[in-house]
């Protein structure tokens, strides 16, 4: 375990940007977990007396048409963007890889269970035929909006990817000896499925949860954005940028351009920290990258012995 | 807009247009701007009036459809009977209104000239009201006016039952028959009982009259109402015609010159479409519209200072409220409606929201309006007192509701952050809830929110017009449910006497109980905004919050 740390440690030190993802998903997950105790004011409180205040040291990003303070918001949003994309990845991550599992390991021969994973298959072509963002507002629009809405959406959308990955994965693996091993002992599918398919089959499955979860983020944020996500005065980010799209204009940009901004942040740290988990995954890159840190420490140590004149 | 127009139109190459078409501030613009010959976005044609819309008409019939680029067209496109005397506006200087006061002084106690009809005569009982009709009116198709076109105008009315059935009914008209032809140039409207909107509906936008004979053959057997015909194009006595129409992008008019009356100093008047406001509002500021409608509070704030820019603010018809739906607990309770109110931040709304382009809601009716009486109105911030009458209805802990508002207007989510801040405090927790403008005004008419903004505004301007829609639970508008017995009564009652002491105190006594039963949250009367170049005179305001292009010349 100390060396996989080491290792990890190592790695980032050898890939900086690495660890600059870590870092912001980090400093969100500080804010989601302690902003109620950071926030200087209310984030959904108005405060008609101090509107479009510009960013000064009583708020630090401004306030916005109503008086609510920019930088509270914009520290409280990550307990909702972030809660809702969590859930919704985990939630389509778990269905999406049981139903994969299922759908890989009976796809081959005849039956009914075949047909039924055929079935899954085409349902869920459909669902990916869907442009996402506009699925997502019709699920919203059909099953009213609320948080738990907007969850349930983006699970819905993200479910097929799950299924797929998890498919192919399961698809080859089924062919390796140890399971045809399995089945002649006479192992029930389902503890074959659960023993041995699924824990062979889960490391890309985990790569893409963290990519997910950016996504989901960018997904909530842009329901809102378009008035069907969260409820307003929620701190969002997405509600926030389109609360205070229209003031833009007339020469208020900071009550758009800092959630925005924490927006974009977050989403490329969490496609920093996908990026990173998918290559310390891949047992090619990792050894790539061993190498590469080898290479680096023994030119070091050359640099060293150099310059004490040896 | 096809691209044979930009060719023949506007001789110009790709990359100048696109040049161009970026200078003019809006890719909105741009489309339409190819069909534009040289001079009418250049600054140089003074006769020629460029207007930012929110939105062309989508149709030209007011029987069907009233939105707002129909409605600015219909005072261009035809006359009226009747319309008011103007005056100048006492707030705002340079701009002129209607004077809609009662003159105890003059006929029939109103300030009417003669447009359509070059004179009238009410009966002293109230019941029948006969217009001569002026002679030698061209229509645009060339036809003359005559008592025909009044009688077809009003037939259709019956016939449609489109919103003419309104018109009818207010009048207390429940046959074509009462509308009698007395001459070529002469008709009568008769009632049954004294209705003193006979002469007011005369103005009543709505209430335009048509070339018959041009209506008839354009339909021909198949519809016999014109209903295709009116749609895209016009046949009425106005002083300008139609040229071009293309929805979504531009339509264009032209003075008439065989128009009866005084001629339109601007021969052109060209509607865009830009929907965004921002757009609008660049488009002006750098001078390639004459006038930009709706611009938002903050926009308006942003053009002081200008030179080249002026903005109007006049006192208007337009009202803005919340429902409270006295079907749904626990806003039945006349406390609970009156607490609400007194916790509404009305000054703190005024101030941040509207910039002071708006008043304190304090009647329910336009403060404009004859008649209307703001002194009833108590309900000045005060949450000790809202907390009290909470208390008094049993909800001492407060309640739970939701406030629902309109998508499509900018200034509804910030007043209902106001409020839901307010509420707060006296332990009213709020849900807000965002709806898209269609299923908003679904929303509304169903009736089945607890508390929903609206805004309206009635246009004629008589206080039994207003209250009537609004408060009588017969009208299709009584959105709130309030029902109270009294208030029908007195309401029609004063829709029945023609003597404005009567009326007066009728309606001061339907005002008083309206304000402490309080069936709306008040919130404001958002004012009615020009934003134009510096130029351009002659702004005139009407009830119907609509622009008649005839008004405009450049100084």
């Amino acid at each position: 375990m100390m060396s996989a740390l080491g290792f990890f440690g190592r790695a980032l030190l050898a890939r900086p940007r690495f660890a600059v993802g870590y870092a912001i998903v980090a400093l969100v997950v500080l804010a989601a977990l302690f902003a109620p105790w950071v926030a200087p004011y209310s984030p959904v409180e108005a405060n008609p007396n101090e509107f479009l205040e510009l960013p000064s040291r009583a708020h630090l990003f401004g306030t916005d048409a109503v008086g609510m303070d920019i930088f509270s918001r914009a520290i409280t949003a990550p307990r909702i963007d972030l809660t809702i994309a969590i859930l919704g990845t985990l939630l389509s991550s778990v269905v999406g890889t049981a139903l994969g599992a299922l759908v890989g390991f009976y796809s081959v021969g005849r039956g009914p269970k075949v047909w039924l994973s055929f079935a899954v298959m085409r349902a869920a072509d459909v669902l990916q035929a869907f442009p996402v963002f506009v699925f997502a507002i019709a699920l919203v629009a059909a099953l009213g909006q609320s948080i738990e809405t907007v969850v349930l959406a983006i699970a819905f959308v993200n479910m097929p990817i799950y299924l797929r990955l998890m498919r192919s994965q399961v698809l080859s693996i089924r062919a390796m000896r140890y399971v045809e091993a399995a089945k002649v002992a006479g192992v029930s599918d389902a503890t074959t499925i659960r023993r041995h398919i699924i824990p062979n089959a889960i490391a890309p499955v985990l790569a893409q949860l963290s990519i997910n979860v950016g996504w989901g983020i960018l997904l909530t944020s842009a329901l809102s954005f378009v008035g069907a996500g969260v409820r307003a005065p929620t701190p969002e980010w997405g509600s926030m940028i389109s609360m205070g799209f229209q003031n833009v204009v007339t020469g208020q940009w900071w009550p758009s351009v800092f959630p925005g901004l924490s927006l974009a942040i977050t989403v490329f740290g969490f496609s920093l920290v996908g990026a990173s988990i998918e290559m310390l995954s891949d047992p090619a890159r990792r050894q790539t990258l061993a190498q590469e840190m080898e290479r680096r420490n023994a030119r070091a140590a050359a640099r060293q012995l150099v310059k004490a004149g040896i | 807009m096809s691209d044979r127009d930009a060719g023949s139109g506007f001789p110009q190459n790709r990359r100048q247009f696109l040049r161009n078409s970026a200078a003019l501030g809006g890719a909105s613009l741009a489309a339409g701007a190819a069909a534009l010959p040289g001079p009418a976005l250049a600054q140089g044609a003074s006769d020629t009036l460029v207007v930012a819309s929110p939105a062309t008409p989508q149709g030209l019939d007011i029987e069907f459809d009233v939105s707002l680029g129909s409605i600015d067209t219909l005072g261009a496109l035809y006359e009226y009977m009747l319309g008011y005397e103007k005056m100048a506006d006492p707030h705002a200087p340079g701009v002129m209104r209607e004077d809609t006061g009662v003159h105890p002084d003059k006929p029939n106690g109103l300030a009417l000239k003669g447009k359509l009809a070059e004179s009238w005569e009410v009966t002293p009982d109230g019941r029948k009201a006969t217009f001569k009709l002026r002679e030698g009116v061209k229509s645009n198709w060339g036809n003359t006016f005559t008592a025909k076109d009044v009688k077809w105008t009003w037939d259709r009315k019956f016939n449609l039952k489109g919103q003419g059935l309104f018109q009818t009914a207010v009048l207390g008209l429940h046959t074509p028959d009462q509308i009698k032809i007395e001459g070529d140039h002469a008709i009568s409207f008769n009632l049954e009982k004294p209705n003193p909107l006979l002469l007011k509906q005369q103005c009543n936008l709505a209430n335009p009259i048509y070339d018959s004979v041009k209506c008839a053959q354009a339909g021909g057997k198949d519809d016999p109402w014109a209903v295709k015909f009116l749609k895209n194009d016009s046949a009425g006595f106005g002083p300008y015609r139609l040229k071009q129409l293309l929805r979504g992008q531009q339509a264009v008019f032209e003075a008439r010159d065989d128009y009866w009356g005084d001629k339109p100093a601007m021969k052109r008047v060209i509607m865009k479409e830009v929907p965004t406001s921002a757009s609008r509002l660049s488009l002006l500021d750098g001078g390639a519209v004459d006038i930009a409608q709706f611009l938002q509070p903050r926009e308006l704030q942003s053009l002081k200072g200008s030179k080249t820019v002026a903005v109007d603010a006049v006192n208007a018809s337009y009202m803005i409220w919340l429902e409270l739906n006295a079907a749904i607990k626990p806003f039945d309770n006349i406390d609970v409606r009156r607490a609400f109110n007194y916790a509404i931040p009305q000054d703190e709304i005024i101030r941040t929201i509207y910039y002071g382009y708006a008043d304190k809601q304090t009647a329910p009716m336009p403060y404009i309006y004859p008649m209307a009486d703001t002194s009833f109105f108590d309900y000045n911030l005060n949450l000790d007192k809202a907390k009290a009458l909470l208390g008094k209805a049993g909800l001492g802990g407060g309640f739970s509701t939701t406030i629902s508002y309109n998508a499509g207007d900018p200034t509804q989510e910030p007043i209902a952050l106001l409020i839901q801040t307010s509420l707060r405090k006296i332990g009213v927790t709020i849900t807000l809830e965002k709806l898209p403008a269609g299923v908003f005004y679904e929303a509304v008419t169903k009736r089945q929110k607890p508390v929903i903004f609206y805004l309206d505004s009635p246009w004629t301007p008589d206080p039994g017009y207003s209250m009537y829609l609004y408060f009588n639970q017969k009208s299709y508008v009584d959105y709130s449910n309030y029902k109270n017995d009294r208030v029908d009564q007195l309401i029609t009652e004063g829709l029945e006497t023609l003597d404005d002491k009567i009326r007066q105190q009728k309606y001061t006594e339907v005002q008083k109980i309206l304000m402490s039963e309080a069936p709306w949250g008040f919130l404001a009367y958002p004012k009615y905004t020009m934003a134009r170049k510096a130029g351009l005179k002659g702004f005139t305001y009407y009830t119907s919050n609509n622009l008649r292009f005839q008004d405009f010349s450049r100084a």
